[in-house]
């Protein structure tokens, strides 16, 4: 079964669709990663999958048609990473993690022993288990990063979104938390879809990509396909070059354009 | 169990019963001690007396004033008292705000214009189980809220940022016609400014068995919603991810907030302070969970309310300092001090 | 072309003129009216005031300086009294206020002499600007300022005989009224309600003196207070019992005896077993003015009644 379908997606606000024309299939266990300029739509495009915007077109969960579940369907279904995280003041990191076991939870329902270990394995599994009771605000930047995809692992979704998971991480953290939820996808079977803007580390990661520029989709397939110096020049209007390491893997090189004296 | 170990946000049943006991500790004590000088002994034989059937020591006088005065205004200042902390808390959580207090969205100016249309219009009270003033400062109170939810609405948002500025735009509106009533009658001035000060002492037992159908329920409310009230600190977008409706949450916890609020100032005038520094305090003390902040503010609450109104009623007794400053100067430098003592706490 | 040129400059002329003339005093009628003037007057906790000519044109912002004003004889110099003085009756009431006083209405009654009870606002300075003399007579703290008052008015309206009678004529009655009053021989004790949240007057307010004639005890007096008007605790109030109960808010916040009667605990208090609640205007009870006979005769009437039940 594909782990999520987009047939002709539209996002934003009825009238006023900043995306459009949308498709992509993206297989149980696979990592979509949507590239694009600034202004494109990426996170648009995000937060429709995620719910907590309104959308044209099919997506559908699992065979299941989002907008046909519930929001607490959805939310078990689908953990959504936002770029800028909301980290209450003063709230442990364990607390904060136990808040992804609300969509499992009832009204007056408090966690159970389940919840409880559930959460232990995430930190483990995340090497938080040490900063457990540590107040989210003393956490350095990479740190935090790990303990919201925590949380979010904590909801145990078939599907995670993550938009700019590496934002304000230095090239060692990024590799690191990318590593992560590549072994984490891996081990569970999670569907990923994720933003980047660094398109090395998305050519690196990603099973496909899929180039947004102006709101619609002007690049799709794996990572060779739609890295190349022409579609770069032509969405990004950057000079670049697309190398390949010794180990194989793709890097995309900014070139710069010698200067005129 | 490790994460057991770090998770702060549940209520631990010792701290409950500690509060519940700091509690009963201080109404006994409030009642005890008042204006009319009973002797703490024999009002504790009299509470005896009460409880196990025997002769009391109290003369009909004394009793009554126990009874029909001291009581009674014990109560009513534990359940204010207990409103207002758990409102003004419920009130942070919805705004992620710390200066939140449950006067913000009109609650305080919609009951001032109540209070005084009906001091300058309404007829006499002999008639009426519920006296005009009270009546009309709940209807205010709840009309200022409902009046902002509206604008805030038409707007088209329930979004906490529209919500404030339809509070402020809607305070100013209803102060600006309470104060062109003012002027119509010059006479009510007086009137309307000491109940604006706050006061609990014209207590019977009439104003608690009025303010109690509305307290419970919304405080009960209240306190179902802690859980969500947790959820909403993470912002609209994530909050909405977790399957938790925003704008659903922040109605039912404002509606319940501001109809505890609103019972509590039509029997008390506007007390304040007391929505803000108590749950502030007990976050210092207890954790920012609200399933650990809201039941802890209710008892806190009752506890800060029940020892103001012991102060503003037998300090200069037989005189009396209105509630509204004695809240004032007792919860702002109490609030100074463990503000400091837990420096390293906040960012 | 060239008359309209002069007409502007002849209107700027005429206007100047008449701005002139405005400000000077109207010409004292009949000499025997303009006795006693020029006079200066002693206004209480201010500067003393020197009036040249008899006023004429008096605007009274207070409401017992307008009670006073009539009952010496200046009703033919008073044109206008503020929105609160509604005694007597045929008083020139208008929608001035005397809490926010606005000099340019006061000013557009063209008066000679202002009477106010408190310098709100910068009055005195605002209408000093105008040539206009306020005289500022103050709450009265005692009997004897209220005495002092009313003489202070008739010398300043050329009414000084007058209101020396007037002074005399209280004194007298009200001395004739606490002698043949019955007194108990335990004095009774009184509470003097001012708003139904138990504020009350101590024995040191000219209200508590007028009660003090008839050798009634203050229950308030033993609250501290530096104002004089206290407010009282319920339990303290049930605890000390009043045999005699005033209420001065029966037209400001509808308070009668029954109303009393309700109160939680209010009961037991035997001024209200007894029947001994009084209900009095908040007007009489409060000004300092002549009216003080008549505040008197109510308690003097609720004295003669509970003496017989209070020993």
């Amino acid at each position: 079964m594909t782990g999520l379908v987009l047939r002709g997606v539209g996002a934003g606000y009825p009238g006023a669709f900043s995306v459009r024309g949308v498709d992509a299939d993206v297989p149980v266990g696979g990592w979509l990663i949507i590239i694009g300029p600034n202004g494109a739509g990426k996170s648009t495009l995000l937060k429709a999958l995620a719910g907590l915007l309104p959308h044209g077109g099919e997506i559908r969960v699992k065979g299941r048609l989002l907008r046909d579940l519930s929001a607490r369907e959805r939310a078990r279904k689908i953990g959504y990473a936002p770029q800028v995280p909301q980290l209450p003041e003063g709230l442990s990191v364990a607390d904060y993690v136990l808040l992804g076991r609300t969509p499992h939870l009832g009204l007056l329902a408090k966690e159970s022993r389940r919840d409880m270990r559930l959460v232990t394995d995430v930190l483990h599994r995340l090497d938080l288990g040490a900063l457990a009771a540590r107040p989210l605000h003393t956490l350095s930047g990479g740190e935090r990063q790990r303990a919201l995809l925590a949380r979010v692992l904590a909801q145990q979704p078939g599907v995670l979104l993550l938009d700019e998971p590496t934002t304000g991480l230095d090239i060692g953290h990024a590799q690191e938390l990318l590593d992560l939820v590549d072994r984490l996808r891996r081990e569970d079977a999670t569907t990923v879809v994720a933003t980047l803007h660094d398109l090395t580390f998305a050519a690196q990661y990603a099973d496909r990509l899929l180039l947004l520029n102006g709101g619609t989709v002007v690049a799709s397939g794996t990572p060779s396909q739609v890295v190349n110096p022409d579609t770069m020049r032509e969405h990004y209007a950057a000079q670049v070059e697309v190398l390949t390491t010794g180990g194989g893997e793709i890097v995309v090189a900014p070139t710069r354009t010698p200067r005129e004296t | 169990m490790a994460t057991d170990r770090h998770v702060r946000n549940r209520l631990t049943p010792w701290r409950l019963v500690l509060g519940v006991l700091a509690l009963v500790v201080v109404l006994v004590a409030a009642v005890c001690v008042g204006a009319a000088d009973l002797g703490w002994t024999t009002v504790l034989a009299e509470l005896w007396a009460q409880l196990s059937g025997t002769t009391s020591p109290l003369d009909q006088r004394g009793a009554d004033i126990l009874w029909q005065l001291r009581v009674p205004r014990v109560l009513l200042a534990c359940l204010v008292g207990a409103a207002l902390a758990s409102a003004g808390a419920a009130y942070q959580g919805v705004f992620r705000n710390p200066l939140a207090d449950p006067y913000l969205l009109g609650a305080a100016a919609g009951a001032g214009l109540g209070a005084t249309l009906a001091v300058v219009f309404a007829p006499g009270t002999r008639d009426w189980i519920i006296g005009p003033i009270p009546l009309a400062a709940f209807a205010g109170a709840l009309l200022g809220v409902g009046l902002t939810w509206v604008l805030g609405r038409s707007a088209r948002g329930t979004g906490t940022a529209i919500l404030l500025l339809a509070g402020v735009a809607v305070a100013a509106f209803l102060t600006s016609v309470q104060t062109f009533v003012q002027q119509l009658d010059t006479d009510s001035i007086k009137q309307v400014y000491t109940w604006m000060l706050g006061g609990l002492n014209t207590t019977g037992w009439q104003d608690v068995l009025i303010t109690l159908p509305y307290i419970v329920p919304a405080v009960i409310v209240l306190c179902l919603c802690t859980r969500l009230l947790d959820v909403l600190a993470l912002g609209d977008d994530e909050a909405g991810s977790l399957g938790v409706h925003p704008g659903r949450v922040r109605l039912v916890v404002l509606g319940a907030a501001s109809l505890a609020t609103a019972a509590a100032v039509s029997v008390s005038g506007l007390i304040g302070f007391v929505g803000i520094v108590v749950p502030h305090v007990v976050r210092l003390l207890a954790g920012v969970s609200y399933r650990v902040v809201l039941p802890l503010s209710l008892i806190g609450g009752g506890i800060f309310l029940v020892i103001a109104d012991e102060i503003a009623r037998t300090v200069i007794a037989p005189a009396e300092l209105p509630l509204g400053v004695v809240t004032a100067f007792t919860g702002a430098p109490f609030f100074v001090l463990v503000l400091r003592r837990n420096r390293g706490k906040l960012s | 072309m060239s008359r309209a040129r002069l007409a502007l400059p002849a209107l700027l002329l005429s206007l100047f003129v008449l701005v002139g003339c405005a400000g000077r005093e109207p010409s004292p009628a009949a000499p025997s009216e303009s006795a006693g003037f020029p006079v200066r007057v002693d206004a209480p906790g201010g500067q003393p005031l020197t009036l040249d000519h008899r006023p004429a044109r008096i605007v009274s912002l207070s409401p017992a300086g307008t009670e006073t004003l009539f009952a010496i004889g200046a009703d033919q110099q008073v044109v206008a009294v503020d929105d609160q003085s509604d005694y007597p009756p045929r008083a020139p009431h208008t929608s001035l206020s005397g809490l926010t006083p606005n000099v340019e209405a006061i000013a557009a009654y063209k008066p000679d002499l202002v009477v106010a009870s408190a310098d709100t606002g910068n009055l005195v300075a605002a209408l000093g600007k105008l040539q206009v003399k306020t005289l500022v007579l103050p709450s009265a703290q005692t009997l004897d300022d209220a005495y002092a008052q009313m003489t202070t008015l008739g010398k300043a309206t050329g009414q000084a005989s007058a209101a020396d009678r007037l002074v005399a004529k209280l004194k007298h009655d009200l001395g004739a009224l606490a002698a043949t009053t019955p007194r108990p021989p335990t004095p009774l004790t009184y509470y003097h309600e001012l708003s139904q949240d138990y504020y009350s007057a101590n024995s040191k307010t000219f209200v508590g003196q007028v009660y003090g004639l008839f050798g009634l005890v203050n229950v308030a007096d033993s609250a501290p207070s530096s104002s004089g008007y206290p407010q009282l605790s319920a339990e303290a109030l049930v605890k000390s019992d009043p045999k005699l109960i005033f209420l001065a808010d029966t037209r400001c916040c509808k308070q009668d005896a029954a109303a009393v009667a309700a109160r939680p605990g209010w009961s037991a208090i035997s001024a209200v077993k007894t029947g001994n609640v009084v209900a009095l205007d908040d007007d009489v009870a409060s000004r300092w003015g002549p009216r003080l006979l008549d505040f008197a005769k109510a308690v003097a009437a609720a004295v003669t009644k509970a003496a017989p039940s209070g020993h």
